[in-house]
């Protein structure tokens, strides 16, 4: 178990840099993780498009997306994504988007 | 032959046996049936792995631990020839003198391996931590067993002192690790033919690029 | 952390019942080469750095000798007689909830099933073997870590390991098949799915449609190329993965193998193709017909055979100009050391590349990413996952490569962390990015 430190409120993050909590998620604390586990500063309009898509489709499934509907929602080609995202879409943007890790070879 | 040396080939008799069971006790356990296609010769990977495949820059672990190495080998030497030294004492032969250089040569060597290995079982603390009773004995037990062949080779008073060593030796070699003796052959055996079969032995490349 | 996990939950609840369950287990897994394994050990140590483990945190507990004799120990007290007569002489240790625990944290925890302490035994031991043994009886007693069964009950369960649905997988194939058209700017350019039949059914690790599908593109890209006829299954026979190698359970492994047989089935192939992964050729090519104790009819291959089949036909040819930047090659333990595919991949990268760099040491020599043996799977082990690869860092810094090629997802995926901890500053790729890349295409 690790920490993330957000609002003076220790947030859980699983040994991979999970939240523990999907639950606990809101936008600034994706700003939070962007910076501490992706290294990212700021978070561009792209960033949120994918990170909302995720969100959302997560919400309702309590799955991951398909990279194909990632692209396909925010209208971005996929070399975009790995752009934006230097760990993949899994280990970053569905980690900023506050999923649990997806199982797999991931 | 003298009783002495009569207890010594009842304590092979009871070595050989046990060692025969051990071998046929783990036999018991039944070959493996297997299905998928083999990709290599199991046999050609049994040859590679007792013959290449045990040369020391096969393996990584003896280049970066040849001191160890050197001392095992060393220490094999002696107890090996200690015992093919037991019929010659048994026989009262005559040795030439260079086979008796050799002998003690060999012989010497191995207590120092012997001795260098147990104190690096001794003094690293990780290898002790990896160490049961059952090794330390098993090491002096072998190094004592060489010494005092040594010893023979100078001196017939040390006979039977050896032979009595011979006798302990032979009895614990089935019931501690010294089983090995037994064990390598058919461990090298079965990897060389799982590695073999799947075509990994012998390589086809290089160790190093 | 006060609180128990999972697993140590089930570890506090262990019973005697599950202790006899799980020796049992044990023992039904070992025969006569298992047997002889556990009798060998000499306590040399001279295993210790032949583990990436132990090279990059050299303590008792990473030591392969180690992790061996938890299990030997046991081993002794049990079925053997000097074990019961003088265990304290021999190291005999009884199966008991500690002992369960020490079990978990070293073959588990510890392992990567890499089988580099194989090679470097000086009796000869398989150890992966043993701790494959281990792993199944604790299985048994409920003790494999969740995550890295959720991954076997997701291919039981949906046909592959990220619960893909049907429709998911289908949209992707036929968008990658748009992409595939766009490139090779061939309309006719065809990602064939369930085609009755066809010569090759390929399969690919479902981490591609899911979120990487480049590397499908360009295993496609080839295919067209070489003029193939290849065949994806729309269904239950897609995804090579088989989570079942590392929860060693032989009877859902089977059960996840069966999916491919009857796949082939069912299209009427006869080659089954494995894409770029050690584990998942592993399992489908060697453990697979052991699951389910039968001979396939059919032939299984990797697509770094076909490749190599193709350049050597002549069926596709390439430039290597194409690829200029300096070329590393990683190679996966299920794919090399344990699948015997040491040299097709170097055939066709020197074919596709300017400049190839072999990694020190390598083939069946070559040391573990870190990722193996479901270590990906496993969250409680991240740290030790990460430290353990550092052997890996050193190796592809050491190699002065900009590129790295892996023919392995999972071995991609440590790779990539890797890469960011380490910072390594490297790209990631697979043997068929290389040669799509280098393809030279007739007009
Ligand atoms: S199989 Fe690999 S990871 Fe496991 S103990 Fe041996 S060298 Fe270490
Ligand atoms: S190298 Fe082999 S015999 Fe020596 S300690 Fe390691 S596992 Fe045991």
């Amino acid at each position: 178990m690790s920490h993330t430190v957000f609002h003076g409120h220790n947030v859980e993050l699983n040994e991979e840099g999970f939240l523990t909590d999907p639950s606990v998620w809101n936008e600034e604390l994706a700003l939070v993780l962007a910076k501490a586990e992706e290294g990212l500063d700021q978070l561009t309009d792209d960033h949120w498009a994918v990170i909302r898509t995720i969100r959302a489709h997560y919400l309702e499934t309590e799955s991951a997306p398909m990279v194909r509907s990632i692209c396909k929602t925010t209208g971005l080609p996929l070399k975009r994504i790995y752009e934006l995202f230097p760990s993949g879409p899994a280990k970053g943007a569905c980690k900023l988007a506050g999923l649990p890790k997806p199982d797999g070879c991931v | 032959m003298t009783t002495l040396h009569l207890g010594v080939l009842l304590a092979i008799a009871w070595a050989v046996l046990t060692m025969t069971f051990l071998h046929l006790k783990a036999k018991s356990y039944g070959i493996r049936k297997l299905y998928s296609k083999p990709a290599g010769d199991p046999a050609k990977g049994v040859v590679y792995a007792f013959t290449l495949g045990m040369a020391p820059w096969a393996k990584e672990s003896v280049m970066m631990n040849l001191p160890s190495y050197g001392a095992g080998l060393a220490f094999h030497a002696g107890v090996l020839t200690a015992l093919g030294l037991l019929p010659v004492a048994a026989f009262r032969l005559e040795l030439p003198s260079f086979v008796l250089f050799s002998v003690r040569l060999f012989t010497l060597a191995g207590v120092v391996g012997g001795f260098v290995l147990l104190m690096k079982r001794l003094v690293n603390p990780q290898l002790r931590g990896l160490s049961c009773p059952d090794d330390f004995v098993s090491n002096i037990l072998g190094s004592t067993f060489a010494l005092l062949a040594f010893a023979w080779t100078l001196s017939p008073v040390a006979e039977v002192p050896w032979m009595a060593e011979a006798m302990l030796l032979l009895i614990y070699a089935p019931l501690g690790k010294i089983r090995h003796c037994l064990f390598f052959f058919t461990t090298r055996y079965h990897l060389g033919a799982f590695f073999g079969r799947r075509g990994t032995f012998p390589p086809g490349g290089r160790f190093h690029a | 952390m006060p609180e128990l996990d999972e697993l140590e939950t089930r570890l506090v609840g262990l019973t005697e019942t599950d202790i006899q369950r799980g020796l049992e287990v044990f023992r039904s897994k070992l025969k006569a080469a298992e047997a002889s394994y556990l009798n060998s050990c000499v306590h040399c140590g001279l295993c210790a750095d032949s583990c990436h483990y132990h090279r990059m945190d050299s303590t008792l507990e990473n030591i392969p000798a180690h992790k061996l004799e938890l299990i030997s120990s046991v081993f002794k007290r049990n079925f053997t007689a000097m074990g019961r007569i003088a265990p304290g002489l021999v190291g005999a240790k009884p199966f008991n909830r500690e002992m369960a625990k020490a079990w978990v944290d070293a073959v588990f925890g510890r392992c990567s099933l890499c089988g580099r302490c194989s090679v470097n035994c000086t009796i000869g031991i398989a150890l992966p073997r043993i701790f494959r043994a281990a792993r199944a009886a604790l299985g048994t007693m409920g003790l494999v870590p969740t995550d890295l069964q959720a991954t076997v009950d997701n291919s039981l369960k949906h046909g592959n390991n990220m619960a893909v649905t049907k429709d998911d997988w289908v949209e992707t194939v036929q968008w990658i098949e748009e992409e595939l058209q766009t490139e090779t700017g061939d309309p006719g350019a065809k990602i064939p799915l369930d085609k009755q039949g066809a010569k090759v059914l390929f399969t690919v690790n479902p981490r591609e449609p899911k979120f990487f599908p480049l590397s499908l593109l360009a295993s496609a890209k080839v295919f067209w190329a070489a003029r193939e006829d290849w065949t994806l299954a729309s269904d239950n026979g897609w995804d090579l993965t088989n989570y079942g190698l590392f929860n060693c359970n032989d009877e859902q492994a089977g059960a996840i193998t069966q999916n491919l047989v009857d796949a082939m089935e069912r299209l009427g192939c006869q080659t089954l193709v494995i894409g770029e992964c050690g584990h998942g050729y592993g399992a489908a090519r060697w453990e697979g017909p052991e699951w389910l104790r039968k001979s396939y009819p059919f032939e299984v291959k990797s697509i770094l055979e076909l490749m190599d089949e193709y350049l050597r036909a002549g069926r596709i040819r390439l430039d290597s100009s194409k690829n200029p930047i300096p070329v590393t090659l990683h190679d996966p333990c299920n794919l090399v050391r344990h699948g015997g595919i040491c040299e097709a991949q170097r055939r066709v990268l020197r074919q596709a590349v300017d400049s190839f760099i072999e990694m020190t040491p390598n083939r069946e020599h070559n040391f573990c990413c870190g990722g193996g043996g479901g270590q990906l799977a496993m969250a409680r082990y991240k740290q030790r996952r990460i430290r353990s690869g550092g052997m890996k860092a050193k190796q592809i810094r050491e190699s002065g490569a900009k590129i790295v090629v892996a023919p392995c997802h999972n071995c991609i995926d440590q790779l990539m962390e890797l890469n960011k901890e380490y910072k390594l500053n490297v790209q990631i790729k697979t043997v068929a990015e290389m040669v799509a890349d280098a393809l030279v295409l007739d007009a």
